[in-house]
C-alpha cells in the first residue's frame, strides 16, 4: 500500500513537473549589438516579471543577419524576436519573414508615437516591425586641431569642409577628414556618398511622379561624388592607409580621433561616444573634452541624413506570437533605455523628447530633427543590399585607379538601371 | 557455357554486391548528386534569396549569358586562376620542397632541431583560416599593425602601407596569408615523399660522383615526382574553390580587385540574393575544375606511364 502511495505520489509529482515544463514559453531573441551582457540583465527582469517564459538570448554578426533571415524563412525556422535594420522590414516583410502586428500596435495604443514607422511597414501596408532604437550620422570635430589650424568655424558646406580638412593637414601635419574608404563587402562608402547627393538636393533612388522607381542622379553627379573625396586620398589629408578602413567604428579612426592625430570624422553617436570615452581614459582629469559633433555639410537649407536604426520583427513561424509581442513591448520600454541599453536613444517621440543630450552631442539632437526615411531606396524594387555593394565598389574602384571615375560611375549606374527594371 | 548452379552463385554474388553498395550508393546520391542536380536546375531559374518559398521561374541559360558576358567575369577568372591558384601552388609547392629538404637534412639532425622545427611547423596547419586570417588582417594593418610598425622604424618607408588596401601590395599579401597557412601540408607530404626515397640510391650516386644538386635532380626529383603531381592537383581544386581567404582577408576588394569565383558566388547570392546567378557561377566553377581534373589525370597517367 505504501508502495502504491509512493508511486502515485511520484506520477503526480512528474505530471506536475511535465504539466509545467509544457506550459513554460521558451523564446529565442536575436540581439545583434555588442550590449548583449546589458541585454541580458534586462531579460532576467522580463523573466522575473513574466514567470513561464523564458528568453534564449543569441547573437549573429550584422552583416550576417539578412541572409541567415532569410532562409530560416524558407524552412519555417528562426528566432521568435528579431533585432532588425529599419531597412530591412519591407523586403523581410515580402519573403514572408516577419508575422503583421496591425493589431498589437492598435491596441498599444497606436503607432504615432514611433519614429520612422513608414520603414516599419510592409509594401502591403500592413506593420510588420516596431522601430526600436533611432540615431542618425554627424560630423565629429576635434575642436583643438581646427583652432591649431586656424579654422574658425565648424564647416557647413562639402567646400568647407574640404578647405578645412585641407588646412589642418597643411598646418599641423595631421590628418584632416579621416573616412572609412574601404570598399571590400561594406557599406560605409554608401552612406558618406548619399550624403553627399541628398545635401546637393539629389538622391540616387527617387519615385516617379506617374509611379514607380527611377535614377535620380545622373553620371556626372556621381562622378562628382567620387572626384570629392578621391581628392581627400589624394592630396593626402585623408591618407591612404584609409582604403584599409571599412568601418566607421574601426579602432584607428576612434583612436586618431581620441588621441588628436586625426580632426574630422563621420560616424553614429554610439561611436562618438567612444572617442569621448577613450578620451576621457587618456585625459581622467581633464575638463570637457575638444570633440564636437555637428550637423552635416549641405548645400541647402537644411542639412539632411537618414534616420538609422533598428526594429524588433516577430518571426512569421513563431509558435508563440503573443509571448513574444510581450517581451517586444518590454524591450521598447523606457527602462531599457535609461538602465540598459543606453547607447541608443529610443525610437519613440516621447521618449526621445526627454532625452538630455551632452554638449558635444548636440550635433545628433539637431541632425535628428532633419532626418528622413530611405523613402524610395526602401520602397524600390533594388535590394539595399545591392545598392551598397555596388556603390562602395565603385568608389573603391575609382580610388585605388582601377577603374576611371567615369567608368566607375557608369558601373553603378548600370546596376541601379538594372535593378530598377 | 557456364553451368546453373555457377550462373546462380554469381547472381547471388551480385545480388550481395548491390546490396552491400546500395548504402553507399545512396548517400553519394543524397548528398552529392541531388545537391548538384539541385545547383544545375537553380542556374537555370531566376531564384532569388527573398523567394525562397515560391521558387524561381525557369529562364535557360540566361545567367550564364549574364555571367560570362559580365565585363568582369574574365578578369575574375583571371584572380582565381592566376593569383589565387597558380601563384599560390608553386610558392607553396617550392616553400614547401625547400622545408621538406631542410627537414630531412642531417644538418638538422646534428643540430638537434628537427623535431622543434616539425613542431614549429605544425603551427600555422592548427591555427584555423579565420584565425590566421584575423591575425594576418591585425598585422597588416596600416596603423596598428606589427609589420607597418616595424617598417616605419627600420626607415623602410616614409608612410605606413595598407597591405590589404594597395593595388602593388594586396594579391602578395593574400598569397602570403595563404601560404603561411597551408604550407605545411606541402612540406609534411614531401618530406614524406623524400623519406621513401632509397638512401642507397643516393649513395651510389655519390659514389659516382654526382654533387648534391645533381643528386637531387637527377635521383630525388623523378622519385617523388608523382607525390608532387598529386600534391599539385589538390592543392588546385582546394584552392580554385577556396572563399574564405579572400574573403575574410578583403571582402574581394579594394572595389572588386580581388573578387575571385567563389566570392562572386556569394556576392550574388547572398549580397544581391540572386541565387540563380549565383549557381550559374558554381556550376561554371565545377566544370572548369573538372575539365583540368581529367587533363590532369590524363598527362598524369601518361607520365607514370612512360
Amino acid at each position: 500500500m505504501r508502495l502504491a502511495r509512493a508511486l502515485l505520489a511520484g506520477v503526480v509529482a512528474a505530471l506536475i513537473v511535465w504539466g509545467s515544463a509544457a506550459r513554460a514559453t521558451d523564446l529565442t531573441l536575436r540581439f545583434n549589438d555588442p550590449e548583449v551582457k546589458q541585454l541580458r540583465a534586462a531579460l532576467d527582469v522580463f523573466e522575473q516579471q513574466n514567470p513561464g517564459i523564458h528568453v534564449k538570448l543569441e547573437q549573429m554578426p550584422w552583416a550576417d543577419v539578412m541572409p541567415q533571415t532569410l532562409r530560416e524563412t524558407a524552412v519555417g525556422t528562426g528566432p521568435d524576436v528579431m533585432h532588425i535594420a529599419f531597412v530591412w522590414t519591407k523586403d523581410l516583410a515580402a519573403a514572408g519573414a516577419l508575422l503583421p502586428l496591425d493589431k498589437y500596435i492598435a491596441a498599444d495604443g497606436g503607432s504615432s508615437d514611433y519614429i520612422a514607422m513608414d520603414l516599419a511597414t510592409g509594401r502591403d501596408g500592413h506593420a510588420y516591425a516596431v522601430p526600436w532604437t533611432v540615431d542618425c550620422w554627424t560630423m565629429v570635430y576635434r575642436t583643438d586641431l581646427l583652432t591649431q589650424a586656424g579654422v574658425t568655424a565648424i564647416p557647413r558646406t562639402w567646400e568647407e569642409l574640404r578647405a578645412a580638412s585641407l588646412k589642418v593637414h597643411q598646418v599641423t601635419g595631421k590628418i584632416g577628414f579621416g573616412f572609412p574608404a574601404g570598399s571590400g563587402a561594406t557599406n560605409t562608402m554608401w552612406f558618406i556618398a548619399n550624403y553627399y547627393w541628398w545635401n546637393h538636393g539629389k538622391a540616387l533612388v527617387v519615385s516617379k511622379p506617374g509611379g514607380g522607381f527611377g535614377l535620380g542622379l545622373d553620371q556626372s553627379d556621381i562622378a562628382g561624388a567620387i572626384r570629392y573625396f578621391a581628392d581627400y586620398l589624394k592630396q593626402g589629408d585623408s591618407p591612404k592607409s584609409m582604403l584599409a578602413i571599412n568601418n566607421w567604428g574601426d579602432p584607428a579612426i576612434i583612436e586618431a580621433m581620441a588621441s588628436g592625430e586625426q580632426a574630422i570624422a563621420i560616424m553614429p553617436p554610439a561611436n562618438f561616444r567612444q572617442i569621448v570615452a577613450a578620451w576621457r581614459a587618456r585625459n581622467p582629469n581633464a575638463g570637457d573634452p575638444p570633440l564636437l559633433s555637428a550637423v552635416m555639410p549641405t548645400e541647402l537649407p537644411t542639412s539632411v541624413v537618414n534616420f538609422g536604426g533598428r526594429s524588433l520583427g516577430i518571426n512569421a513561424n513563431t509558435q508563440h506570437p503573443d509571448a513574444a509581442w510581450k517581451l517586444v513591448q518590454f524591450l521598447k520600454s523606457k527602462p531599457i533605455f535609461t538602465d540598459y541599453y543606453t547607447s541608443q536613444f529610443p525610437a519613440r517621440k516621447s521618449m526621445l523628447s526627454t532625452l538630455n543630450f551632452a554638449p558635444g552631442m548636440q550635433g545628433y539632437a539637431q541632425q535628428l530633427q532633419n532626418a528622413r526615411s530611405w523613402g524610395p531606396y526602401s520602397d524600390g524594387p533594388v535590394p539595399i543590399n545591392t545598392m551598397w555593394n555596388a556603390t562602395g565598389r565603385a568608389f573603391g574602384s575609382a580610388f585605388i585607379g582601377e577603374l576611371s571615375v567615369d567608368q566607375a560611375s557608369e558601373q553603378l549606374l548600370s546596376v541601379i538601371r538594372k535593378g530598377l527594371q | 557455357m557456364m553451368a546453373p548452379a555457377r550462373r546462380r552463385t554469381a547472381r547471388a554474388d551480385q545480388v550481395f554486391v548491390t546490396l552491400m553498395l546500395a548504402p553507399s550508393l545512396l548517400i553519394l546520391a543524397a548528398f552529392y548528386l541531388y545537391p548538384m542536380a539541385s545547383n544545375v536546375w537553380f542556374s537555370l531559374t531566376d531564384l532569388s534569396l527573398m523567394k525562397l518559398r515560391q521558387g524561381g521561374a525557369y529562364i535557360g541559360l540566361a545567367n550564364y549569358a549574364d555571367a560570362l558576358g559580365g565585363a568582369d567575369f574574365w578578369r575574375v577568372v583571371w584572380n582565381t586562376a592566376f593569383w589565387l591558384t597558380a601563384v599560390s601552388v608553386v610558392v607553396r609547392l617550392v616553400l614547401g620542397m625547400a622545408l621538406a629538404l631542410l627537414l630531412n637534412s642531417a644538418a638538422l639532425l646534428r643540430l638537434r632541431l628537427r623535431t622543434l622545427m616539425r613542431l614549429a611547423l605544425l603551427v600555422p596547419w592548427a591555427t584555423p583560416p579565420i584565425v590566421a586570417v584575423a591575425v594576418w588582417r591585425w598585422l597588416l594593418h596600416p596603423q596598428a599593425g606589427g609589420i607597418n610598425r616595424a617598417l616605419l622604424w627600420l626607415g623602410l618607408t616614409r608612410h605606413p602601407i595598407a597591405f590589404l588596401a594597395d593595388t602593388a601590395t594586396v594579391w602578395p599579401a593574400i598569397v602570403l596569408i595563404m601560404v603561411w597557412n597551408t604550407v605545411p601540408v606541402a612540406t609534411l607530404t614531401l618530406l614524406a615523399a623524400l623519406q621513401s626515397v632509397p638512401r642507397e640510391l643516393s649513395e651510389a650516386a655519390a659514389l659516382d660522383g654526382a654533387g648534391s644538386v645533381r643528386i637531387f635532380r637527377h635521383v630525388t626529383l623523378p622519385h617523388i615526382m608523382p607525390t608532387i603531381m598529386i600534391l599539385a592537383m589538390l592543392m588546385t581544386f582546394w584552392t580554385f574553390n577556396n572563399f574564405v581567404y579572400v574573403w575574410l582577408a578583403t571582402g574581394a576588394g579594394p572595389g572588386r580587385y580581388t573578387d575571385v569565383l567563389a566570392t562572386e558566388v556569394y556576392l550574388r547570392g547572398f549580397v544581391d540574393f540572386n541565387l540563380g546567378s549565383s549557381a550559374a557561377i558554381g556550376v561554371i566553377m565545377a566544370v572548369a575544375m573538372g575539365t583540368f581534373g581529367l587533363l590532369y589525370v590524363r598527362v598524369l597517367g601518361r607520365r607514370v606511364a612512360s
